[in-house]
């Protein structure tokens, strides 16, 4: 059920990466402040953007698990944290790569910009050991909803918190005044921007068709280890680990 | 655009190429650790598959054979065919 429409998706993001890394190298002029090294945000701000995004995204799930109680979204909540903290792992790496050139430093700790985001990955870093250590799979279940729907609601607030912080040194994308992109950059930005997304959506997509394929055989694993009609034996058979 | 970043100079591009290549080629490994470890979930579930595959026709076999007996002392572990070269092709 999952997969379906998996390989079109595939195929999509496959020309959509490609088609983005040929304008970032040969469309995108260079940037008159940073040169060469400004390309590095063509892959950083689509990763954090699209990272933001799958947070609240899982968050969104995680309310239509409390409310219809289907579990079918518990998995869609699980599923798009999951990825959104993959996504925020290169994030971290490539944000650190373009400071280190930029800056001279790896990190810095009194830039808002990075800080937050480091709060928020660590934050969703816990929604693990938090989801494992309850057993019983519904209060699991529901306790990682409530806490999806917590931490989702706090990634917008923390963004507008950091914008209104009026940052010294972190770049501005977006910027209205003295920053705005020129319409070449923009289109870069813009095809990079989708072409993270397609990859965020296909992941997703393919965890939860692995997933779904997971559960099948668990339940097939079952239907056949349960004891014919008149016995009492059942034929355990150990899963493969 | 902030003080700091007016004051940094453009990287010469032999310098500023090694970040950006190694900020892309992270970026490219953790795709592909990714998917490693997906594709190691797929052969898991792919030999489970084939077990509970092999379980199931040996035991409706059984059932053909000995019909009435059931076929309770086998276990999906104890019914596992040998997985040759032939059965590999009749699967294709």
């Amino acid at each position: 059920m999952y997969g379906k429409g998996l390989k079109p998706l595939s195929i999509a993001t496959v020309v959509a990466i490609a088609a983005a890394l040929s304008l970032v190298f040969f469309y995108a002029p260079l940037d008159a402040d940073q040169g060469f090294i400004q390309k590095i945000f063509y892959l950083h701000v689509p990763l954090a953007i699209t990272a933001l995004i799958g947070f609240v995204v899982g968050g969104v799930f995680a309310v239509l698990h409390l409310r219809s109680n289907d579990r079918k979204w518990d998995a869609y909540s699980y599923v798009s944290i999951h990825m959104s903290v993959i996504f925020g792992v290169a994030v971290l790496i490539t944000g650190s790569i373009w400071a280190k050139a930029s800056w001279g430093h790896w990190w810095v700790w009194d830039e808002p910009t990075l800080v937050s985001f480091l709060i928020v990955f660590l934050m969703y870093a816990t929604y693990y050991p938090f989801r494992y250590a309850i057993e019983d799979p519904e209060r699991q279940g529901r306790y990682a909803s409530v806490f999806a729907v917590t931490a989702g609601a706090f990634v917008p607030l923390n963004f507008m918190a950091v914008r209104m912080a009026q940052s010294l040194v972190h770049p501005r994308v977006f910027a209205t005044t003295n920053g705005g992109l020129p319409g070449s950059m923009m289109f870069t930005f813009l095809v990079c921007l989708a072409a993270v997304a397609l990859l965020w959506v296909t992941l997703v997509k393919l965890e939860l068709t692995a997933k779904s394929t997971s559960g099948q055989l668990k339940r097939l694993r079952r239907a056949l280890d349960a004891p014919p009609t008149g016995s009492s034996r059942p034929r355990i058979a150990p899963e493969v680990s | 655009m902030p003080d700091l970043l007016f004051a940094t100079p453009a990287l010469p591009l032999d310098e500023a190429g090694k970040y950006v290549a190694g900020a892309y080629i992270v970026f490219l490994v953790l795709i592909v650790v990714y998917v490693a470890i997906m594709a190691s979930k797929l052969q898991r579930m792919e030999r489970e598959l084939r077990e509970l595959a092999g379980f199931a026709e040996t035991r409706s076999q059984g059932e053909v054979a000995a019909p009435g007996r059931g076929s309770e002392g086998q276990s999906i572990s104890d019914s596992f065919a040998p997985h040759g070269a032939e059965e590999a092709a009749s699967d294709v």
